[in-house]
């Protein structure tokens, strides 16, 4: 299996193909602006390297194809073949890879010191993963609290007083393909500590599908013509 | 434990703490009168908390390298959020939740908002107007932004796909122009319009008696209307009108009155 990596395109120019890898086609098209196809890396079959071998990695990384995305393909670096390549357990798929501008992970918890190691993990898989942090940052805490009666009966003058603290912690992300995104989330969220839940953001960034191109009227109006003049 | 020991293999996965598996001196809870907090052997509280002993930084390194193989990167060309906006006007944003309890599910997740610049579509000056009609509140006229937030169907891909389909919508229909839009009232109208306007009206009605009292040659109404006096009063008075009372609008129409009516004498 190998990998590939878009690069910039000339307005208007072809790109030339280079040493594209073993059963890649590579077709290029002068297209006015920038275009490229990002191939997804799936994981094969088989079970998750190292560490994680009594839990199953869940099935292939397959999307939605979006048939209104016009990519077009072409070579990636000479280093990255070679490394997917030696690697069995992924699996390069052909669809375009799913882009997010930005990657909001928000984590809630009732112990401030939990969070702090959790936001030391998160940033340093972020960091070695290669992924551009933008911001992390601490929203203020909330208090929940609220007052019942001390006894199951009567002694209305007796309560007793509860309180649940909040504490939050945001993480912000920026620049993720979906491939990526995939795998840093599911990383993050199997180390999840207990007691820890998290809310993920994702801005993804999409092309104008093809039917907002142009108004449909023009061409109705064409149809409606032809048709009664035949 | 050994020294040169690999502590990923001590802890490759998350697991309650072990006061004869980890060699550090701990102590925690609260002490006795006079005392220190209790050791770790025994210790009910350090096996409640949660631990990262599985997560040092060198188990997190080579979790990562392993990984790296499949993550992809981002294109090099889209480093601006200007580009990205050029090559991707459409943005999707959608929340997912994680959390412990009796279900996985979130009821709050199948929300999709959908974003987009009016400038990016293909509108015309009519079609963008009805559109800003049609779509009301959605619309913020400093960002030029379009937001569409759909929660109608019980699931995510629905509601992106009623949300594509809105936008469909909008976009064609706007392009329509109905036969009851030819009734639209000066109130309807979103900016000011010079042309056939009582200020139009009023200033060449003064024009055409000034011209008329001095007895000096006719002039038309076009040829009134095409003169650089009557621009000048036409750009201040739309700029005043449409962008509100400035002290550059208002000094520029002070300026335009006095040409108009041959006031320099009077500063």
């Amino acid at each position: 299996a190998l990998s590939f990596r878009g690069q910039l395109y000339g307005a208007g120019t072809a790109g030339s193909c280079r040493g594209g890898g073993g059963g890649a086609v590579g077709k290029m098209a002068a297209w006015g602006g920038v275009s490229r196809l990002w191939r997804r890396c799936c994981q094969g079959p088989g079970t998750f390297p190292v560490n994680y071998s009594s839990r199953d990695m869940p099935k292939q990384y397959r999307f939605l194809l979006n048939k209104d995305l016009l990519w077009v393909q072409f070579s990636g670096l000479h280093t990255d073949l070679h490394r997917h390549k030696d690697n069995s357990l992924v699996s390069i798929s052909d669809e375009p890879d799913t882009l997010y501008r930005k990657l909001s992970v928000l984590v809630k918890g009732h112990d401030k010191t939990v969070l702090d190691s959790y936001e030391y993990f998160a940033v340093l898989a972020a960091k070695e993963l290669g992924i551009s942090i933008e911001k992390v940052h601490e929203p203020p805490r909330k208090i929940e609290r609220f007052t019942l009666l001390k006894s199951i009966h009567i002694f209305k003058k007796h309560r007793v007083q509860y309180e649940m603290r909040t504490h939050y912690r945001c993480l912000e992300l920026k620049h993720l393909t979906g491939s990526t995104a995939d795998v840093y989330l599911e990383y993050i969220q199997r180390n999840l500590p207990e007691g820890v839940a998290m809310e993920i953001k994702k801005t993804k960034l999409e092309k104008l599908p093809e039917h907002i191109q142009k108004p449909v009227w023009d061409k109705l109006l064409s149809v409606e013509e032809t048709a009664s003049t035949s | 434990m050994a020294v040169d020991q690999d502590w990923s293999n001590v802890y490759p996965t998350a697991a309650a703490f072990n006061p004869s598996s980890v060699p550090l001196p701990i102590r925690m809870g609260y002490p006795v009168k006079r005392g220190v907090p209790p050791p770790k052997e025994g210790n009910l509280e350090l096996i409640k908390i949660p631990n990262f002993l599985h997560l040092t930084p060198p188990a997190i390194k080579k979790h990562c390298t392993a990984l790296k193989d499949f993550c992809t990167e981002w294109p090099t060309v889209l480093d601006s959020d200007e580009k990205c906006e050029q090559h991707f006007p459409i943005e999707i944003e959608t929340v997912d939740y994680v959390s412990a309890g009796l279900s996985v599910r979130n009821p709050k997740a199948r929300v999709v908002t959908l974003r987009v610049k009016l400038s990016k579509l293909n509108l015309d000056d009519h079609a963008k107007k009805k559109l800003i009609k049609l779509v009301g509140e959605r619309y913020c006229k400093d960002t030029d932004m379009l937001t569409i937030t759909t929660d109608r169907c019980p699931l995510r891909r629905q509601n992106y796909d009623y949300g594509m389909y809105l936008l469909t919508v909008l976009y064609h229909e706007s392009w329509k122009t109905e036969m009851w839009e030819n009734e639209k009232t000066e109130a309807d109208m979103e900016e000011y319009i010079w042309e056939n306007s009582p200020s139009q009206k009023n200033a060449l009605d003064t024009l055409l008696r000034i011209r008329a009292a001095e007895k000096t040659t006719e002039v038309t109404r076009e040829e009134l209307l095409a003169s650089g006096i009557v621009e000048n009063y036409k750009t201040s008075v739309v700029a005043l009108k449409n962008e509100g009372e400035t002290e550059n609008n208002v000094l520029q129409y002070k300026e335009s009155v006095m040409k108009l009516l041959n006031l320099q004498a009077l500063q």
